[in-house]
């Protein structure tokens, strides 16, 4: 839910010596991404998914030192980082399986897969697995409803997910 | 009359006049060599304002829901006055049942680049974003290296066929989204366009007026301006003669549904797809000409007609056809994306209301009260009705809330929470018995509410 915010305000941030950010990457936002804009805070969204795909998620310190790099107050990248469901705020696995929930996958029997994921992961959604592999989600429509059940595992989507299928596909994930 | 020949899906091979197997992406020179390009060069010998004349003369309905005729929107647009203006394309398809968008940009992506390009020089604005949502990772790589082909065509870039346009280069960028659904909501995409949350903005000002970054802005959806080429190319007598003309006799404000449309159907039938048809094809003839019938030769109870904030078709009203006019004759909020979700017999309704309004509670903003909480609210009765633990009150309160204007609709800066309301409320009506059978008696002693998560 985009509208949940954490209350992170008497949390001590955890940081790290080494930038998130760092200079070649700056560099190369500041070279293809920032000139396409009339203004650098148009930038974050662009900037935020480069961050994530490098690091895997998105640290605190890794907002302020965006936030830096964009001239915007941290409390502004957090805002737009906490309001979009794909920006990870917290560590996620090594694969997220994000399986879609909506109407017409819910109708072509998406249920009996989640429990089937559920029941061989041994997790529930929004949970990770003990080896920090898997990642599993419910998530709202992923526009593939001609070819539902579907699911995205990372960056690909999965069309016509049946029970059957679903042990391949998450056994030939290393 | 049946579409007789392909326009949008013309390299997309679609049944009945190709197989989705042929599909395969149309690079830069495969989308030359079958006369593209071909309206954008007619479109640059016209002045501006002759390619929007010709838009809207045309009559074209904006496909992305609302159904605004996009030439009258590119009209509104200010005198220039030096500084840059901006084309935002929503590629945004988030709504349930909706992936018509998906498959132009997979297989067609030049017939976008061609449409901004047209829209561009008619509108004079010199930058493009297209506004793609995060999850389509492939179809934004697709679409990157289209426009890297389509600069290295110097169709944008420095040294554009279109020259110079509102005294700038003319460019194009591909912004991606990162996740929520309200960012289709235009005025929250151009906020998700600056950086910002996707919070939709109270209009007016209207975008065309102060728009991204505070400058006149034109949206539009991929869909509707992908047609646009077809329109310059080949005229709009050609266009007008497709589709569902106004009736005898009307005045010019009751709308006409003019042209082809990518109708995307989904749910319980043998062969789903994105399929393209002439406006005022009936959901019947979809199911029976292009799904291949319904699945497992089971029977017809209800379908989506665009996009669930549209609601729903009653079982008998399965003979609806689909036009810009569905709304108010068949009792539903209009033709939306013409996303088709069909549900045979064995569908619990009950369950569908559910599904439905928790997409619209988790995908509320949260900027607005009314639809914040309400939607929450009515998703937490549907669970308990569909529990059993529900009452008659709650199909009244639900009946109530939904139906007045005031309460949820009607009360919020966009849409979101009026095509919740609709689906409830269209559900409620047209399957009250299947609410009603679910539900105990209320009385005043018994009315209890179970402890609610």
């Amino acid at each position: 839910m985009a509208w949940i915010t954490k209350n992170s305000g008497t949390m001590a941030i955890e940081t790290r010596e080494e930038p998130y950010l760092d200079d070649e990457l700056k560099a190369e936002i500041e070279a293809n991404i920032i000139p396409r804009y009339p203004d650098r805070r148009a930038a974050t969204l662009p900037t935020l998914h480069a961050v994530q795909h490098k690091v895997g998620w998105l640290p605190t310190q890794a907002l302020k030192e965006i936030a830096d790099f964009l001239g915007s107050a941290p409390s502004e990248v957090m805002d737009t980082a906490t309001f979009y469901e794909e920006y990870w705020l917290k560590p996620k696995g090594k694969y997220v399986i994000w399986l879609c929930q909506s109407i017409s996958c819910e109708l072509m029997g998406r249920d009996t897969i989640m429990s089937k994921i559920k029941a061989k992961l041994n997790i529930e959604p929004g949970e990770t697995t003990e080896d920090g592999k898997f990642t599993l989600m419910n998530v709202e429509c992923l526009g593939s409803c001609g070819t539902a059940p579907c699911g995205l595992v990372n960056e690909k989507l999965h069309e016509n997910m049946t029970v059957d299928n679903i042990d391949q596909i998450l056994d030939s994930l290393e | 009359m049946a579409l007789q020949e392909p326009v949008l899906t013309k390299r997309i091979p679609t049944p009945p006049f190709g197989d989705f197997s042929q599909r395969k992406l149309n690079s830069y020179e495969d989308f030359v060599a079958t006369g593209g390009y071909v309206a954008l060069k007619k479109a640059i010998d016209m002045q501006p304002s002759e390619i929007i004349d010709i838009m809207k003369a045309s009559e074209l309905r904006g496909r992305g829901g609302a159904g605004f005729p996009a030439g009258v929107k590119w009209s509104f647009l200010p005198p220039q006055d030096g500084k840059p203006r901006y084309l935002a394309v929503n590629s945004d398809e988030s709504e349930p049942g909706t992936f018509k968008d998906r498959m132009l940009l997979d297989f067609d992506p030049h017939i976008l680049l061609e449409g901004i390009a047209i829209c561009m020089r008619a509108c004079q604005l010199d930058t493009t974003y297209i506004y793609i949502r995060g999850e389509y990772h492939h179809q934004a790589k697709v679409l990157n290296a289209a426009i890297d082909e389509a600069y290295a065509n110097n169709i944008f870039g420095p040294n554009s066929i279109m020259g110079k346009i509102n005294d700038r280069e003319p460019r194009c960028f591909v912004h991606r989204g990162a996740g929520a659904y309200i960012c289709g909501e235009e005025t929250a995409l151009l906020n998700s366009l600056e950086g910002k949350r996707g919070w939709p903005r109270i209009k007016p000002p209207f975008p065309a007026v102060a728009g991204a970054f505070g400058r006149p802005t034109i949206i539009n959806n991929v869909e509707t301006l992908a047609m646009c080429g077809p329109i310059i190319d080949k005229g709009v007598d050609w266009f007008k003669s497709m589709g569902v003309a106004r009736p005898q006799g009307a005045p010019a404000h009751v709308p006409a549904s003019y042209g082809p449309k990518l109708i995307g159907v989904s749910g319980h039938v043998n062969r789903p797809g994105v399929y393209e048809e002439n406006l005022g094809i009936t959901v019947r003839e979809m199911i029976e000409k292009y799904c291949g019938g319904m699945r497992n030769g089971k029977k017809f109870k209800s379908a989506v007609p665009g996009g669930i904030a549209m609601g729903v078709l009653g079982t008998d009203q399965i003979d609806a056809p689909l036009d810009f006019d569905i709304g108010k004759k068949f009792g539903c909020l209009g033709l939306g994306t013409a996303g088709v979700i069909v549900m045979d017999e064995d569908t619990d309704m009950v369950a569908v209301a559910r599904n439905i309004v928790r997409f619209f509670s988790h995908e509320s903003c949260g900027q607005c009260t009314p639809c914040r909480e309400g939607s929450n609210w009515v998703y937490k009765t549907l669970c308990r009705i569909e529990e059993g633990n529900g009452t008659t009150a709650d199909l009244d309160l639900l009946l109530e809330v939904s139906g007045s204007q005031g309460a949820m609709p009607g009360t919020t800066i966009c849409g979101l929470a009026d095509g919740t309301n609709w689906a409830i409320k269209t559900i409620l009506n047209k399957f009250w018995d299947d609410f009603e059978s679910r539900v105990s008696v209320s009385t005043v002693a018994g009315y209890s509410l179970p402890v609610l998560a």
